[in-house]
């Protein structure tokens, strides 16, 4: 997958007519294997920009930066990335006037991480091959939402598969389950790496920079980094895109996507059919989003 | 030389861990660093003497990432405040490579120089004893040398380690390297052996006369370009070595509770909210550019080296591919704005 040029060529379209103020793509880093998220404001930036396998981010949620300003906008989405631009677009993060989509029918990607992890003697993995973790399961290859399409459409890859790994965990006893989360969030550093790649963490203030009052403790102890990631996982019910950038950034290896999977499973039995950010309907708000007073609330 | 066969090494840690609670490098499942081998599990664990470094640094066996300080318990009128115990067992980091010898020789800067002595820090430095592994195969993003570290002569060791063919060269130091010597003499060997020659570095970089330059650079607008892909998480402060910002922060449950400390990184909103509300670093520009700044000036203006030792901890682990290396040469390339 190599669609370089043609972004160029709509990069400097948009540029050059004053289209947009800016385009967000990718460049190459000091490795083939490098692919950095990259923001093109001239026509001078234009040859900078790149798209190729590597380019594994999920750009949409570098848009929440601009959300104060008026600047407009062009950004490079693949399908999953593409959901996480609808996602914004509900919760009023973005005015969808401010952005040109230009979406990529994705073939799925290769994880720089991953490679830069194997090639830098931190590893015993020296085995690069295969597609991003991520890509494995993906359900939505082709852009939801965009204003120019590149590259063919693409067909799903095995979205069927999806939850095995959530059946697998809901099929354990409560105390095999116990110890198995304990052994997985006491690896976790607090880096919030996860947050700061979610798309889907759009609050200003996020609930773990609260200190009047301090919700979640800031120590890593295993009480500390449940409750963090109990309240991460909560807040991703209904929101969560698929996209795998939280679990793929995690310097610590814990499954996020596992937790996000069990989420997006639950909000699909409970109030679905639904999948986040698979349409966008102008005023359409996910679950746990509106407060209506017919909910139920018999178990107050 | 003193000496042993690589398959001796088990067995010599063994012996030093009936003095010492030894910390040695490991995979353990999904985590990389340095664990102690009281909690090896040789069904589970794989040791990596033989891998470039550890992916966590070792920072947290003297400077936990969380840290009780005293604990407080209010009856009445009065508050009771007991001090926390802190743990005084001999350490032992056995496998450490120069460039993180030289990040705890920063930390040591910082939490026992100027005036100021840390006494939870010095508790457990003094514990500490250094068996450095002497690194003879640099890694694609190190760049220690250019960073002014001998990886072949971590300074501050107490034992050098030093790989050759089949075995290891064990070369005491000082006199903490001493007592190590003599509790494994019958292991080691007398024997002449011909060491590697350093490897040749993939990625070097010239720090000459950053510090200085960034003193005009504060308002370049290059902050806001290079700072585009940085997701402010803190993966490259935690990852790092050297950077040792903490936290203090309470626990209370009515009227007892304890006082703690824990890492913080200058990644984070909250690390600069002031109790007004205002955020002097609320964008990700001035925070990146703080943890630069920081790095390739502050520390250097106060101590006289910057605070990298060249391990490329972030450049590996950095999910948005910020490159130190790349950033020092961009500072080099920058011109001054008027």
């Amino acid at each position: 997958m190599n669609y370089t040029e043609q972004i160029r060529q709509i990069a400097s379209r948009l540029l050059e007519s004053g289209q947009v103020d800016m385009v967000m793509a990718w460049k190459k880093g000091a490795f083939d294997y490098q692919s950095i998220p990259y923001v093109a404001r001239s026509r001078e930036d234009i040859d900078k920009i790149i798209f190729d396998d590597y380019c594994v981010h999920n750009l949409s949620a570098s848009l929440l930066r601009y959300r104060d300003s008026n600047e407009k906008i062009g950004i490079v989405v693949k399908g999953c990335d593409s959901r996480g631009i609808v996602r914004l677009l509900e919760d009023n993060q973005i005015r969808r006037q401010r952005l040109y989509i230009i979406g990529i029918g994705c073939s799925g990607v290769l994880d720089p991480l991953q490679a830069m992890m194997a090639n830098s003697g931190f590893s015993r993995t020296k085995d690069i091959s295969g597609l991003a973790a991520k890509c494995a399961n993906c359900i939505q290859p082709n852009p939801v939402i965009y204003d120019e399409l590149v590259g063919e459409s693409q067909e799903a890859r095995g979205p069927g598969n999806r939850f095995e790994r959530v059946s697998e965990i809901e099929n354990m006893t409560v105390e095999e389950r116990r110890t198995f989360f304990e052994e997985v969030f006491s690896r976790c550093i607090r880096c919030y790496a996860c947050r700061q790649a979610c798309v889907a963490c759009d609050c200003r203030t996020c609930i773990f920079e609260e200190t009047r009052p301090q919700w979640v403790g800031r120590e890593t102890s295993i009480s500390d980094n449940m409750m963090y990631h109990m309240v991460r996982s909560m807040h991703m019910v209904g929101r969560c895109i698929d996209c795998g950038e939280c679990e793929r950034v995690c310097p610590a290896g814990i499954p996020l996507m596992l937790i996000n999977r069990k989420l997006i499973k639950e909000v699909d039995r409970l109030y679905g059919p639904y999948e986040a950010g698979m349409v966008y309907v102008e005023g359409q708000k996910p679950p746990f989003s509106v407060y209506d007073e017919k909910d139920p609330d018999d178990f107050i | 030389m003193k000496y042993f066969k690589k398959g001796q090494i088990e067995k010599i840690v063994d012996r030093l861990a009936e003095k010492a609670d030894v910390f040695v490098p490991m995979l353990r499942g999904q985590q990389s660093g340095f664990f102690s081998w009281k909690s090896y599990d040789e069904n589970y664990d794989d040791l990596i003497f033989d891998l470039l470094n550890v992916y966590s640094p070792p920072k947290n066996i003297v400077l936990p990432q969380t840290e009780k300080m005293y604990n407080f318990d209010q009856q009445g009128q009065e508050v009771i405040v007991k001090p926390e115990e802190i743990p005084v067992e001999p350490k032992v980091i056995f496998g450490i490579r120069s460039c993180d010898v030289k990040a705890i020789e920063y930390l040591d800067e910082v939490f026992l120089t100027r005036t100021f002595v840390d006494e939870f820090y010095k508790a457990r430095r003094d514990q500490v004893t250094i068996v450095a592994n002497a690194c003879y195969n640099p890694g694609t993003n190190c760049f220690c040398k250019s960073m002014g570290v001998d990886p072949l002569e971590p300074e501050m060791a107490d034992v050098i380690l030093r790989e050759v063919e089949n075995g290891y060269v064990w070369e005491p130091k000082t006199e903490k390297g001493d007592i190590l010597t003599k509790q494994i003499e019958d292991l080691l060997e007398e024997k002449e052996v011909e060491l590697y020659e350093l490897n040749r570095f993939v990625r070097k970089v010239n720090y000459d006369g950053v510090a200085e330059k960034l003193k005009d650079l504060f308002d370049h607008p290059m902050w806001e370009r290079y700072s585009d892909p940085c997701q402010t998480c803190g993966i490259c402060t935690y990852m790092c070595p050297t950077c040792y910002c903490f936290d203090v922060q309470v626990k209370n449950w009515g009227e007892e509770g304890y006082r703690f400390r824990c890492w913080d990184s200058c990644m984070y909103r909250e690390y600069t909210q002031m109790a007004g509300g205002h955020n002097p670093r609320e964008a990700t520009t001035e925070r990146f550019r703080n943890r630069f700044l920081h790095k390739l000036q502050f520390f250097n203006e106060r101590y006289g080296t910057p605070l990298c030792t060249g391990c490329g901890r972030c450049i590996v682990a950095c999910p948005a591919g910020v490159d130190i290396i790349r950033m020092i040469e961009l500072i080099k390339e920058a011109e001054p704005s008027v």
